[in-house]
């Protein structure tokens, strides 16, 4: 239980920085050969990350688009973006899945953080199962739940409210959620804390004015996960969800694979490029705030 | 003050949650107090031939029952998902529909878990009953001999053949095949004389899913005169020579590079393809296929193709050895059901006989290309008129066969197609993938209920 | 504890204000997590516990079981042991979550994360940009990408075309190119927290062992690595389990075929509950599942124990 490595008060906070800085110290014809040999193969792994992507974004703008790579060219048309840009099919099953995600992450993330202040600050002998079973859950098949979850959204007359879909989604990514705000909430030193309670302060007053203010890095990250998670899901707003103009765009697009009539695969695309710009926007927007450094701030040490 | 914002933030969260849920729930109890009909139905894909329908429907309905309204309920999904959510609603009165449109293959299973009502009070005071064939009357009896669906519309399933190609080969544009034998004798001399064309598809693999077992091995199988399952006795069909055979002539299709590439047809997409991209690019001369193929080339259709009606030929598909009939057709098809927990049979059985009168079913076949099941229908020159292949197809209703009507057959059609799959991809012998079948058939529906047809 | 109780400040931090609290003050500081373990308790556990009683009988969604359920004892479980394409699935999710998880995302995330230490700060962004970019978007959308990429008519082929290599990979190599697919989407989990991890890893340190001569893979074995040990696991961990239950991705690319080639536990089960409607036996699968999950996790904090 001690720790054989000392966390400096503090180191949180300079980590941050410290990543973005931390840089190779060139030092002779040898490193730099080296160094060379570092930046092609960094660069070659981002290629191959990059290669399959493109597909997507290419085929989007082409009106003859199929499975291959290829440049639109003269071929280059909005027609896949208009033929998908509908209320039915794109506007309002997005807004659902906004309303949805949005409110299903703010949940989740209020919740855990307030649940990973105690689990972060104090000990208690039930700490160590709770942690475990939290850790345990975020591998939870949740499809294998989905019967008994409808049975239980009948019999509370939630069955097909946005509410409740919202609040069981969000507790869906809450042992994430919690696992990885604790650790982060590990990472902001306690000594700070101290100084307020001998002040006076109340816990929830040292959570609002001392730990979050630095751990906003640590939340985008919880934000992103818990968002990417949600607006993918497309099993729990279809079994929860029976009215069709509430379901959101992750069922839509789960659909748009038919088995009746043909693939567009130009229209796919495209349907797949606008389904995937909220996410893509949210981190902009997060990893923006964060001066570029997304990273997972308080390193993950369980 | 700051303090007190980030609390009532929280709150706020939390009590707009409970309100919302509140909010949801008093809406949801509203709309099943009204007078409201509730129609489930599957919407999958871009098409709309359902929902344009009985949009229709419902306003006809409306106006002519005053105060009574019709609710459409769509349920956006494949055919897995369709009925996984429709059996969830179905279980609980507070979210049942009143009307669900279920396939005849598994309306037998909703049938034994009593989500459905039988419909004999009402049918034996319905006049237009006797319209419909005895055939399709059966198509949703239960064991128990009562009758719990109103079929509205049939299928069957035959040869479909590229002309030019067929000319090409210097083979008859009145194709009719009469035995296995012939059928893979025109296969041979299409692959000989056509190189780059694909002689003929059959579906054959878990990815087509039941469309490998019906349109592809049951054509095959109940054409050596021999059965899945006997009703009668409650037995399941296990090793069965007629099941090798049938195995046997798809190893011979596909052994001899008669059928699409392995890697073609056992993709998801291999029925879209063949309907959509090798008949009209004439890159493929024959396929094994249902009669809604034309629906996809016509002017309304997926993948419209004006010249269809002068390339395409039809042919039905012989027994093995040009016994009994010398043809054979596997029908399915859909009916409307009532369920167990309908807040108002009397309404729900009025907007049932409203889907299935003449006037609608009529329409209904000619927009989705179905092969009718009412006898005025089928002699309804509209209906007729819409669609030069319709004839065809009608014609082999007397020789069709209907799968096992058994809880049990989603699996063990499975069990098909992994067998199937197995032999096209050379895994197993097809009298190896029959011994996998049959250990595989005992353990879904337990030996006692097995035996040699 | 070693596993779970960061060490450090916080423990440190709050072994001063431990003292001898009575349990009015345990109650009041666990108040926070009221929220979650109310919800944790309503929308998980129950349902859990409802699979937990549900595996052993032979409910359904549809036919004989949704009517009259029967409790089954261990029936589903023997049936599912004896069972073929039960076992094919056990191997597939092995395979697939050691391939892609602990293997692929893993080492490529820990390479990433050291090649990016020494890398020029514009290759270093791109190539986090790239990676990131695969990580958020959504799974479906990975799945379709994917398909793409690997089909017979798919970029690969176009590129590898000139070797005469062309073939869809999805029917010839399906348990790879899904495991494939999941590396692709799921590194920058990995990458992330290695970065984290790497950059706390005083300079000092480094720069004494490189004095010393140590150099490349001993300087990562000897330094780096049981520096960041506890990381380590505990990423192993995560990902482990996150993949062990990926579904969407799959169904997306394969739908589990040809055949059942790529069908692990999770697809295996969705098909048994709900295409063929057997929930009894598809949450019996899922228990299954669960239990992976926990030797997986165990396996990991022994590996941790011995070595400290």
């Amino acid at each position: 239980m001690s720790g054989q490595t000392t966390t400096v008060p503090g180191a949180a906070v300079t980590r941050l920085s410290k990543q973005v800085v931390a840089t190779a110290h060139p030092r002779g014809p040898r490193t730099w050969v080296a160094t060379g040999v570092v930046n092609v193969v960094t660069a070659a792994i981002g290629l191959a990350f990059l290669v399959p992507m493109l597909w997507v974004v290419f085929a989007a703008f082409n009106a003859r688009a199929g499975l291959k790579v290829e440049w639109p060219g003269s071929n280059f048309s909005l027609d896949n973006f208009r033929a998908v840009m509908t209320p039915e099919t794109t506007y309002r099953p997005m807004w659902n899945g906004l309303v949805l995600c949005v409110g299903a992450a703010a949940i989740a993330i209020v919740v855990a953080t307030l649940a990973a202040y105690p689990l972060s600050r104090f000990q208690t002998r039930y700490k160590r199962p709770f942690l475990l079973t939290i850790l345990f859950s975020t591998g939870l098949p949740i499809t294998a739940i989905m019967v008994p979850v409808y049975g239980l959204f009948v019999q509370l007359n939630l069955i097909d409210t946005l509410g409740g879909t919202i609040a069981f989604m969000a507790t869906t990514s809450l042992p994430i959620s919690i696992f990885l705000t604790k650790n982060f909430m590990d990472g902001v030193p306690i000594s700070l804390e101290e100084a307020a309670w001998t002040d006076g302060a109340s816990s929830m007053q040292t959570l609002r004015y001392v730990v979050l203010p630095l751990m906003w890095p640590g939340l985008s990250v919880v934000t992103i996960f818990t968002f990417i998670g949600l607006w993918g899901n497309f099993f729990i707003p279809f079994v929860l969800l029976l009215s069709p103009d509430r379901l959101p765009a992750s069922v839509s697009i789960f659909t748009f694979f038919g088995q009746y009539g043909s693939v567009q695969w130009g229209q796919l695309a495209a349907y797949s490029v606008l389904y995937t710009l909220p996410v893509i926007l949210l981190y902009l927007l997060l990893s923006r705030r964060l001066g570029g450094a997304f990273t997972f701030g308080g390193a993950l040490k369980g | 003050m700051r303090r007190r914002s980030f609390l009532t933030a929280a709150g706020l969260g939390a009590g707009a949650l409970f309100g919302t849920a509140a909010c949801g729930g008093g809406g949801s109890s509203e709309s099943s107090g009204s007078a409201a009909t509730k129609v489930a139905y599957q919407q999958w894909g871009s098409g709309t031939i359902m929902k344009d329908y009985l949009t229709g429907v419902k306003t006809a309905y409306e106006s002519a029952n005053s105060g009574k309204t019709m609710e459409l309920l769509p349920i956006v999904a494949s055919e897995n998902d369709y009925y996984t959510k429709l059996q969830l609603m179905m279980r609980s009165p507070r979210t049942s529909p009143d009307v669900v449109y279920e396939d005849t293959f598994l309306i037998n299973s909703d049938i034994t878990a009593g989500y459905l009502q039988p419909l004999d009070a009402q049918l034996e005071k319905w006049d237009e009953w006797s319209q419909f064939q005895d055939i399709a009357k059966g198509a949703a009896k239960a064991a128990d001999g009562k009758t719990y669906g109103i079929p509205d519309g049939t299928d069957t399933r035959a040869l479909w053949f590229n002309k030019d190609l067929f000319a090409k080969a210097g083979l008859p544009a009145d194709w009719a095949p009469t035995s296995w034998d012939d059928l893979l004798a025109a296969a041979r001399e299409l692959k000989g004389k056509l190189p780059g064309v694909t002689p003929i598809n059959v579906y054959a693999g878990k990815a087509a899913g039941e469309a490998a077992s019906m349109q592809g091995f049951e054509m095959l199988f109940y054409g050596t005169g021999s059965t899945l399952y006997d009703p009668k006795a409650d037995k399941w069909n296990v090793a069965s020579p007629e099941f090798r055979d049938a195995l046997t002539l798809l190893k011979t299709l596909y052994d001899e590079k008669l059928c699409p590439d392995p890697q073609i047809a056992l993709d998801a997409q291999v029925g879209t393809r063949v309907q959509e991209e090798f008949l009209p690019g004439s890159t493929m001369a024959i396929a094994l296929d249902g009669s809604w193929l034309s629906g996809t080339w016509l002017e309304s259709g997926g993948a419209p193709w004006a010249e269809w009606n002068d390339v395409m030929g039809t042919a039905p598909m012989p027994t093995k050895t040009a016994s009994g009939d010398g043809k054979i057709s596997m029908s399915g098809g859909w009916t409307w059901a009532m369920t167990k927990n309908a807040a108002n049979p009397d309404d729900a059985w009025k907007v049932m006989s409203t889907l299935t009168s003449f006037e609608n079913n009529v329409k209904y076949n000619i927009a989705s290309a179905a092969v009718a099941v009412r006898k005025d229908v089928a002699e309804d020159p509209q209906y007729t008129g819409s669609n030069p292949t319709l004839e065809f197809f009608s014609s082999l209703v007397p020789v069709t066969q209907y799968r096992p009507q058994n809880t049990d057959y989603p699996r063990v059609s499975n069990e098909i197609q992994v067998a199937m799959e197995a032999v096209v991809t050379g895994q197993a012998s097809p009298s190896e993938a029959a011994d996998s079948y049959d250990e595989a058939v005992k353990g879904i529906v337990g030996e006692d209920k097995t035996a040699t047809l | 504890m070693a596993t779970l109780t960061r060490p450090g400040s916080p423990e440190t931090g709050t072994e001063l204000h431990r003292r001898t609290h009575p349990l009015r003050v345990d109650i009041a500081r666990a108040l926070p997590l009221t929220p979650a373990v109310v919800l944790l308790l309503v929308f998980l556990a129950g349902p859990i516990l409802w699979c937990c009683y549900a595996a052993f009988t032979d409910t359904a969604l549809t036919g004989a079981g949704s009517g009259a359920t029967r409790f089954v004892g261990l029936d589903n479980f023997r049936q599912a042991f004896g069972s073929d394409a039960f076992r094919n699935s056990v191997v597939l999710t092995l395979v697939f979550t050691v391939l892609s998880a602990v293997v692929g995302q893993n080492l490529l995330g820990l390479a990433l994360a050291l090649l990016q230490k020494r890398a020029a700060r514009v290759v270093r962004m791109l190539v986090g940009t790239a990676v990131i970019g695969a990580w958020v978007i959504p799974e479906v959308v990975a799945g379709y990408v994917w398909y793409a990429f690997l089909a017979k008519d798919g970029t690969l082929n176009e590129i590898i075309g000139t070797l005469g290599l062309g073939q869809n990979w999805l029917y010839t190599l399906p348990i790879l190119a899904v495991s494939i697919a999941n590396v692709w989407r799921g590194t920058a989990f990995s990458m992330l927290v290695y970065n984290a991890a790497l950059s706390e890893i005083p300079q000092e340190i480094e720069e004494a062992a490189e004095m010393d001569g140590a150099t490349g893979f001993s300087r990562l074995r000897y330094v780096t690595i049981p520096m960041i040990r506890r990381t380590v696991t505990t990423n192993l961990m995560l990902i482990t389990l996150q993949t062990l239950s990926v579904f969407g991705l799959i169904y997306t690319m394969t739908k589990g075929g040809p055949g059942t080639k790529s069908q692990t536990l999770p697809l295996y089960m969705y098909e048994q509950a709900f295409s063929f409607s057997q929930l009894g036996y598809g949450t019996a699968i899922a228990l299954v599942l669960l239990a992976v999950g926990a030797v997986f996790s165990v396996v990991y904090m022994r590996l941790l124990r011995e070595e400290a």
